[in-house]
C-alpha cells in the first residue's frame, strides 16, 4: 500500500495542523478546487452543511474564528468520501464549546461509517472519541489496545475496582512523569 | 491539452491574483513608468546654460558670440562679469565664456577663458567640444580654407537602429525574467510556508499540475503586462520592430515559460522566506551584465563569452533581439533556437523534478 502514495491519496482524507488556504478564496471556491483535485465535482454548500458552516459559504478563511477553522479543514478533507479520514490535533486551541462541537461531528462522521485516525495529546479526547487506541512514545507505538482494555493492563490499583484510572493515567504510566519538550 | 484540473487551479490563481488589488496597481503602474523614463530619457538634452561676457570690440568676437548663441546646445545669457560670476555661484549658469579685450585677428592665438562650477564639472566637455568646433569653423571662414575631411555616418544594414532599438528588446526579457521568477519563486516560498503545498501534497495532485497552472495564470497576467508596455513602447518610443509581432509574442511565451520553471526550482532550492531574495539576486544579477542586456555580449572578454551567451536570459534577449531588430521568424533556426530548447527542457525538469511541498526544517 505504501508503494501507491498515489493511490491511497485518492481514498483518504487529510486535515493538518497548519489549515491555512489560499487568500482571496471563499470557502465554498476552496471546496471546489479541493473537488478538483480528486477530480469531482463537489458540492460545497452540502459539505458545509456537514460542518455546520452553511452560512460561512462566501467567506474567506481569514474570517474565521479557530473552530471554524477546524470544521472547515474537515470539510475540505470530505471532499472525495474518504474511506479514512486523518484528523492531526484537531481540537487544540479550541475553546469547550467548540470542542465538545467537533467531538460531535466526529462522533457522526464515525456512525456514518467512516474510519477516522485522530492523533492527540487529549487522553479525555482519545477517551471519549476512539474504540481503539495506540500510544506512541519516541515514534514507536508502545500499546494499542481498546481504551476500557489498556484502563484494565496499565492503570493503576486500587486493584479490586472493576475499572479505575482513564486513559491520561495510561500514558503517564507508559511514558513516565518527565516533562516532554 | 491540459487537463481540467490544470485549467481549474489556473482559473484560481488568476482569481486570486485579480481579487489582489494592490498587485494589480503596480502591475499596471510597472509598464507605465518602465515607458515614462524612456520617454524623458530619449528625448532632446537640455540646453547647458552659459553665460558670455564679451569684452572685446572687434567683429571676430561677434562672430564668435553670434556662433555660440546659436548653437542649440547651449542657453546664452550675455551680460558683464561681476553679475554673471553671481549667476554662476548661485548655480543658475553652469559655466561663463569670457572673451578678453585683446580677441583680435590680427594675433596669432588668442585665449578664450571658461569659468566653471566645479560641481557641474560633468558637462565641461561637451561645453569645451562645442566651443572647440565654433572655434575652428571661424577659423576656418576667417582664413578662407575648406574643411579637409567630412565624416558621414551610413549603416550597412540600411535600416534607422538607434540605442533604444537595441535596448527594448533586451529590457523586455529582463523584465520578463523578474516578473517569472516573483510570480513562481517567491510565491512558493510563501505558499509552502504556510502549509498551503503540504494540504495540497496530500490530495492527488502532481508537482506537474501545480506548475502548469502557475504557468497558465502567470502567462495571462504577464502576457497583458507586456502588451501594455509594448503599445506604449510602439506609440510613444516609435519603436520599430522589424519581425512580426506574433514571433515576438511566441518568443516571450518561451521565455516566461522557461523564467517560471526556474523561479520554482529556486523557490523548491530555498528553504525559508529569507533565503529566497539573496537567491534570486545572484541568479538575476549576474545575467543582467552578462547577457547582452544592454550591451552586446561581444564586448565582454573572450573568456566569459561562451559562458555569457549558454545563459537563459541571453537565450531569450537574442530570440527577442533577433526578431525585433534583425526582423527573425520564431521559426527560423539557429543556434538561438537550439539554446531556447535546451533551456525549455532543463528548466521544465528542474522544476518538476525538485518540486519541494513540504517545508524542511534546518
Amino acid at each position: 500500500m505504501s508503494k501507491d502514495t498515489h493511490q491511497v491519496k485518492k481514498i483518504i482524507g487529510v486535515q493538518l495542523q497548519a489549515n491555512e488556504y489560499f487568500d482571496r478564496m471563499s470557502l465554498s471556491e476552496l471546496l471546489l478546487l479541493f473537488g478538483k483535485l480528486y477530480a469531482q465535482d463537489s458540492n460545497p454548500l452540502e459539505l458545509l452543511t456537514r460542518v455546520n458552516l452553511e452560512d460561512k459559504a462566501s467567506a474567506k478563511p481569514a474570517a474565521l474564528s479557530g473552530g471554524q477553522k477546524q470544521r472547515f479543514s474537515i470539510a475540505c478533507a470530505l471532499v472525495n468520501n474518504p474511506k479514512v479520514l486523518f484528523l492531526d490535533e484537531p481540537t487544540t486551541g479550541l475553546d469547550p464549546q467548540a470542542k465538545r462541537n467537533l467531538w460531535q461531528l466526529v462522533k457522526d462522521l464515525n456512525s456514518s461509517g467512516m474510519t477516522i485516525v485522530l492523533t492527540t495529546h487529549n487522553m479525555e479526547e482519545a477517551e471519549y472519541l476512539c474504540d481503539r487506541i495506540a500510544i506512541m512514545d519516541q515514534g514507536k507505538i508502545i500499546a494499542e489496545n481498546t481504551p476500557q482494555n489498556l484502563i484494565l493492563e496499565h492503570a493503576a490499583e486500587p486493584p479490586k475496582a472493576k475499572l479505575h484510572g482513564n486513559i491520561e493515567d495510561v500514558f503517564l504510566a507508559l511514558t513516565g512523569h518527565a516533562l516532554r519538550d | 491539452m491540459f487537463t481540467s484540473l490544470q485549467l481549474h487551479l489556473a482559473k484560481v490563481f488568476l482569481k486570486i491574483f485579480l481579487r489582489d488589488r494592490q498587485s494589480i496597481f503596480f502591475t499596471l503602474l510597472f509598464p507605465l513608468i518602465f515607458t515614462g523614463v524612456f520617454l524623458f530619457s530619449s528625448g532632446e538634452p537640455d540646453p547647458i546654460k552659459l553665460g558670455l561676457i564679451n569684452q572685446s570690440q572687434s567683429t571676430i568676437a561677434a562672430d564668435f558670440s553670434d556662433l555660440v548663441i546659436d548653437e542649440p546646445l547651449f542657453e546664452i545669457t550675455q551680460g558683464d562679469l561681476q553679475s554673471l560670476r553671481q549667476e554662476l555661484i548661485n548655480g543658475d549658469q553652469t559655466a561663463l565664456i569670457l572673451i578678453p579685450t585683446n580677441f583680435k585677428q590680427e594675433e596669432d592665438s588668442t585665449q578664450i577663458t571658461l569659468l566653471l562650477d566645479a560641481s557641474q564639472v560633468r558637462q565641461a566637455g561637451a561645453i569645451e567640444e562645442t566651443l572647440n568646433r565654433s572655434l575652428i569653423s571661424i577659423e576656418r571662414e576667417i582664413r578662407g580654407i575648406e574643411p579637409m575631411f567630412n565624416l558621414e555616418v551610413e549603416d550597412v544594414q540600411a535600416r534607422p537602429q538607434r540605442y533604444i532599438d537595441f535596448l527594448l528588446p533586451g529590457i523586455l526579457a529582463y523584465m520578463l525574467m523578474n516578473l517569472c521568477i516573483a510570480g513562481s519563486g517567491f510565491n512558493v516560498v510563501e505558499y509552502r510556508r504556510r502549509g498551503i503545498l503540504k494540504r495540497l501534497f496530500v490530495t492527488p495532485i502532481q508537482a506537474k499540475d501545480f506548475i502548469v497552472a502557475i504557468i497558465i495564470s502567470r502567462m495571462v497576467i504577464i502576457l497583458t503586462q507586456i502588451s501594455v508596455i509594448l503599445g506604449l513602447a510602439l506609440t510613444l518610443l516609435d519603436i520599430r520592430i522589424a519581425g512580426s509581432l506574433a514571433s515576438l509574442y511566441g518568443m516571450v511565451i518561451i521565455g516566461t515559460f522557461i523564467f517560471l520553471c526556474i523561479g520554482f526550482f529556486l523557490g523548491s532550492l530555498a528553504k525559508t522566506q529569507e533565503a529566497i531574495r539573496p537567491i534570486v539576486a545572484l541568479t538575476t544579477f549576474p545575467q543582467l551584465i552578462l547577457s547582452g542586456v544592454f550591451f552586446p555580449i561581444s564586448a565582454l572578454h573572450e573568456l566569459l563569452q561562451p559562458i555569457a551567451h549558454a545563459l537563459p536570459l541571453s537565450v531569450i534577449v537574442s530570440g527577442l533581439r533577433g526578431i525585433s531588430n534583425d526582423g527573425a521568424s520564431l521559426l527560423s533556426f539557429n543556434l538561438t533556437t537550439i539554446g531556447i530548447l535546451i533551456w525549455m527542457a532543463i528548466s521544465f525538469f528542474i522544476a518538476t523534478k525538485y518540486f519541494v511541498w513540504k517545508e524542511v526544517a534546518n
